[in-house]
């Protein structure tokens, strides 16, 4: 027994020993495997940067998510959504720009367009002839007052009217704003202007309308079109001049939020809070007065591709930007202060209306009534608000304005002339009130947010160690040049992400330089900030990731003020 | 043994190369294999209970109160009856949506309850036409009665019960944008009676019928009137602009020819906005006068009245009655948020037996602060705290504005 209890004991200890072992082996591997990720994930991949977001790789099945006006204003206004955090936008590439995505195509902001591109906008046709349309159902969404038409191909167009106290106000706004967000880089949908005769229009078989007494649907009928045109501007011949809003491909999902992700789509990797082009949107909200800019006005489609489905996201309903307020000149408030914002209220309380809040005192200039109440002078950008508080606007940083703003300034005083002009205001006087007034605001604009950070651009390395770049601030004539650039080089080391500093700092009075003696590597980056007295933010550094490439050096990461990513 | 802490020391140095080897090796595989990772936990989105309800509350009973169809009723009958609820049925489509029928009745916490039958036409001759006839049965069972006349006294409370069938029709005509003129006949059929408010008396229990004039009639009257009527509010809930109203009636007593009168009423209300439209000066003058030819008196229940959350906000409803009265309101308004209100208001008036006293003169005044959830179009809810009258302090929530 005893040796039979020692053979046992031993064997035991064998086993035990050897489940140790096995343990020990599989505990270190654990360790090993864990200790590297920072290692194993390179800052810098070789096909940095990306430039194309593939975010229609994977097939979805997804369900409308229709949010009402009600649900989006208590949501946003008291229950803060989404995540509100001091981080760089997740969706950007290594050298900070936004890449084509399906909520972003780069236009203006990283290719020059002709005045003609721009102008022409999403638009397929030069224009529209309604002749041969029918009216194919009522108008769904939205105050201004309108319904459907198909052309005779089977496409579906949604049909708006300006009312008769401000012709041309919500169709003017809706063109202009259409060809300025889509020279942006977002998605938009064709639209056109158009007149159309009362008289010749013919209901579709199968029309319906959503009863605007009970909400329920039922077929559309003649006194429905009365309606429309009871509260719509009529032109001098008795025609109408409408708005035609093409609707978009594939199967609508209702909209997409400023905040959080869609639950059913798995391309979509990136809380909508931490988009660039979502935070940056404040920018141009500001610039064109976009007090509307929130999650139902905007629209996700389901589109096929191959036979594979992948959600678009549309930027839409444009009718009360600038002086609109789609069916009135835009309110005072809009674009100064929320609907609801605790403490002008509470004192506007207390004080029986004795506080005055600083909008209160603005004089709009007096103008067309196609333009509404829209003005310059008193515009603060950094102050703009949208109608509700927006979760990415909330997050955007220097870094997202930064970006927002060089858009901005790429819009020349000739393009957005030629874009109101689109608009066919018939008192040219409105043609040029709003231009004057874009072009005072964009510059408003551009100076506030594009030097926040250090505002070096185009940054470049020869083969020779010729480093060239230029002042994006200074190109776009929000700022004077610096008195110098204080330039800091290091070696990189892309496994480990550390940077070793080469040489002492390097000053510059102008936009080129050279690597100092003794850099070389893999990878190299400098870190570039500005000294100017008028000019803060252009203390705040911008950073710039160079590797070695057959022809010399390429350009692989920029970092514009905080560094502080996800993980931080 | 020592072939295993070999083993493990291959493996810690070998590990990170076969994780290397696991690691994508370019953006495109990092974003792939998050966005296969994603799809394994993809959802469909389950709306939370706020969403829900708001969606419930925006797109289905937002209709319920204007609705076609059976729909709710819920407001108030008239001054002092109380909230009211009931049940309607409205079809506005009729004629090829030239006409609209409305029919509902209901009763109020106070058992005032009523019923109505209207038929509209309001926008006939490309909006230049408007017309509409209706009938109606108003039972309101417990009407102040203080007496008449200004020096009315406050401890003469009483009640009185009156019972209305109404037949009638209007017509107006829109020759310009903010102008409507028209005229109108109906045929009254009223019938009183004991009020049933248990804690006043009724009214023949405190004054004499020689000092109620028309307490026991019962008369019917055909109401023949024109009016003119200017609106250029802006918007409806106004912040400037101005409302003016002037309806002659002629009352015919049909069935004693004791009771046939005529009143002239004239309604100025004017709406002064400024710091962008946030601050409104609201002011109003009501007159009201009436004369009778000899021999012929004017029924107590169709003379003017001051009290109430409509007029002089600091006295009982109907607390001053007589054949004339002159009531001037002024409020300063200021927006709070939007949709929300703050006003502070003022409100003197009299009546007074005889048209030569219809002065400013020995006015009954109040002061109060309110507060107003509204739309563009006019107010929602209101409570105005009104102060400073003989009749103490009186709080009203009132489902509608004032002027």
């Amino acid at each position: 027994m005893v040796t039979r209890a020692r053979c046992v004991s031993a064997g035991a200890a064998r086993d035990l020993a050897g489940r140790m072992s096995r343990a020990a082996i599989i505990g270190l591997l654990a360790v090993a495997t864990v200790s590297m990720p920072r290692s194993a994930s390179p800052r810098f991949y070789p096909d940095d940067p990306l430039w194309v977001d593939d975010d229609r790789a994977m097939p979805v099945k997804a369900v409308p998510i229709e949010d009402t006006n009600g649900f989006d204003f208590v949501v946003n206004t008291f229950a803060q959504p989404g995540e509100r955090r001091d981080v760089r936008a997740l969706n950007v590439n290594t050298v900070d720009e936004v890449p084509d995505s399906s909520w972003f195509t780069n236009r203006i902001g990283r290719k020059a367009m002709s005045v003609a591109e721009i102008v022409r906008g999403p638009d397929r046709a030069e224009s529209v002839d309604l002749a041969g349309w029918k009216v194919s159902g009522g108008k769904t969404t939205g105050v201004q007052p309108g319904f459907r038409m198909t052309d005779p191909q089977g496409q579906t167009y949604q049909i708006e009217i300006d009312p008769p106290s401000n012709p041309e106000l919500a169709s003017g706004a809706e063109i202009i704003g259409t060809a300025f967000y889509h020279a942006i880089g977002y998605h938009v949908v064709d639209v056109y202007l158009a007149e159309i005769d009362r008289e010749s229009l013919v209901i579709a078989d199968g029309a319906t309308i959503r009863d605007p007494l009970n909400g329920r649907r039922r077929s559309m009928k003649k006194y429905d079109l009365d309606n429309v045109f009871n509260r719509a501007a009529r032109l001098e011949n008795g025609h109408y001049r409408v708005l035609v809003s093409r609707f978009a491909p594939g199967a609508p999902l209702g909209n997409f939020r400023y905040y959080g992700k869609r639950p059913d789509d798995p391309n979509d990797l990136v809380e909508h809070e931490h988009r660039r082009e979502l935070r940056g949107a404040r920018v141009f909200g500001a610039w064109l007065n976009h007090d509307d800019s929130r999650g139902v006005n905007s629209l996700d489609m389901l589109e096929t591709t191959n036979g594979r489905t992948w959600i678009k996201h549309y930027m839409f309903d444009f009718g009360s930007i600038l002086g609109s307020g789609t069916i009135f000149a835009q309110r005072h408030r809009s674009g100064n202060e929320y609907i609801f914002e605790q403490k002008p209220g509470w004192l506007s309380m207390v004080t029986l209306g004795l506080y005055v809040r600083p909008w209160m005192t603005i004089d709009y200039p007096d103008v067309p009534p196609s333009v509404g109440r829209l003005e310059a002078d008193r515009f603060d950008p950094l102050t703009w608000k949208p109608e509700y508080p927006n979760p990415a606007f909330a997050n955007m940083r220097p870094d997202d304005a930064f970006w927002a703003a060089r858009i901005v300034s790429k819009f020349s005083d000739e393009a957005i002339r030629s874009i109101v002009e689109k608009a066919r205001y018939s008192d040219r006087a409105a043609t040029d009130f709003v231009t004057n007034t874009i072009i005072a605001r964009r510059n408003k604009v551009v100076a506030a947010w594009i030097n926040q950070v250090c505002p070096v651009a185009d940054v470049a390395l020869s083969a020779d160690g010729s480093l060239t770049f230029t002042n994006a601030a200074v190109d776009a004539m929000a700022a004077t040049p610096p008195e110098r650039y204080s330039l800091n080089w290091f070696r990189f080391d892309n496994a480990t992400d550390q940077r070793t500093p080469v040489g002492g700092a390097m000053t510059v009075s102008s936009g080129s330089a050279r690597v100092p003696e003794g850099l070389t590597g893999d990878y190299i980056g400098v870190s570039v900030t500005a000294t100017h007295p008028q000019q803060p933010g252009w203390t705040t550094p911008s950073t710039f990731f160079f590797r070695r490439a057959s022809g010399g050096w390429s350009l692989v990461g920029v970092e514009r003020g905080s560094a502080k990513t996800s993980e931080s | 043994m020592h072939r295993h802490v070999v083993l493990c020391w291959a493996l810690v140095i070998v590990a990170p190369t076969v994780a290397w080897s696991q690691e994508p090796a370019t953006r495109e595989e990092v974003d792939r294999q998050r966005r296969e990772q994603q799809a394994k936990e993809v959802k469909s989105y389950q709306p939370g209970g706020l969403e829900r309800a708001m969606n419930f509350a925006e797109n289905k009973a937002i209709f319920l109160l204007d609705r076609e169809g059976i729909h709710p009723k819920l407001g108030s009958l008239t001054t002092g009856s109380g909230f009211a609820y009931g049940v309607g049925f409205r079809d506005r489509d009729l004629f090829s949506n030239k006409g609209a029928l409305e029919l509902w009745a209901a009763g109020s916490i106070k058992r005032y309850w009523a019923t109505e039958a209207r038929l509209t036409f309001p926008r006939l001759a490309n909006n230049h036409l408007y017309l509409e006839t209706w009938a109606s049965h108003r039972d309101y069972p417990q009407e102040n009665f203080f007496g008449l006349g200004p020096d009315s006294n406050r401890d003469d409370q009483s009640d009185y019960a009156i019972r209305t069938n109404h037949f009638g029709g209007r017509a107006g005509v829109r020759p310009f944008e903010h102008l409507l003129v028209g005229g109108a006949m109906e045929y009254l059929e009223p019938k009183l009676g004991a009020g049933e408010n248990d804690r006043v008396p009724s009214v023949p229990d405190v004054f004499s019928p020689f000092d109620v004039p028309g307490i026991t009639s019962r008369s019917d009257f055909l109401r023949s009137s024109g009016f003119i009527e200017v609106d250029y509010r802006e918007p409806l809930n106004a912040k400037r602009g101005g409302w003016y109203r002037f309806d002659f009636s002629h009352y015919d007593d049909h069935s004693t020819n004791r009771f046939t009168f005529n009143r002239l009423d004239a309604d100025v209300r004017q709406f002064f906005g400024f710091l962008a439209g946030r601050r409104v000066i609201a002011a109003r003058l009501f007159v009201s006068t009436s004369d009778t030819e000899a021999g012929q008196t004017m029924p107590f229940f169709f003379m003017p009245t001051l009290g109430g959350n409509d007029t002089l906000r600091g006295f009982k409803e109907y607390r001053f009655r007589a054949p004339h009265a002159i009531l001037a309101q002024a409020e300063y308004r200021w927006e709070i948020w939007s949709g929300f209100d703050g006003a502070l208001f003022y409100d003197a008036g009299k009546v007074a037996n005889e048209r030569s006293d219809l002065n400013f003169q020995d006015l009954e005044k109040d002061y109060g602060i309110g507060f107003r959830f509204n739309t563009n179009s006019g107010v929602v809810f209101r409570v105005d705290a009104a102060f400073g009258s003989a009749d103490g302090k009186h709080l009203y929530m009132v489902v509608g504005g004032i002027f």
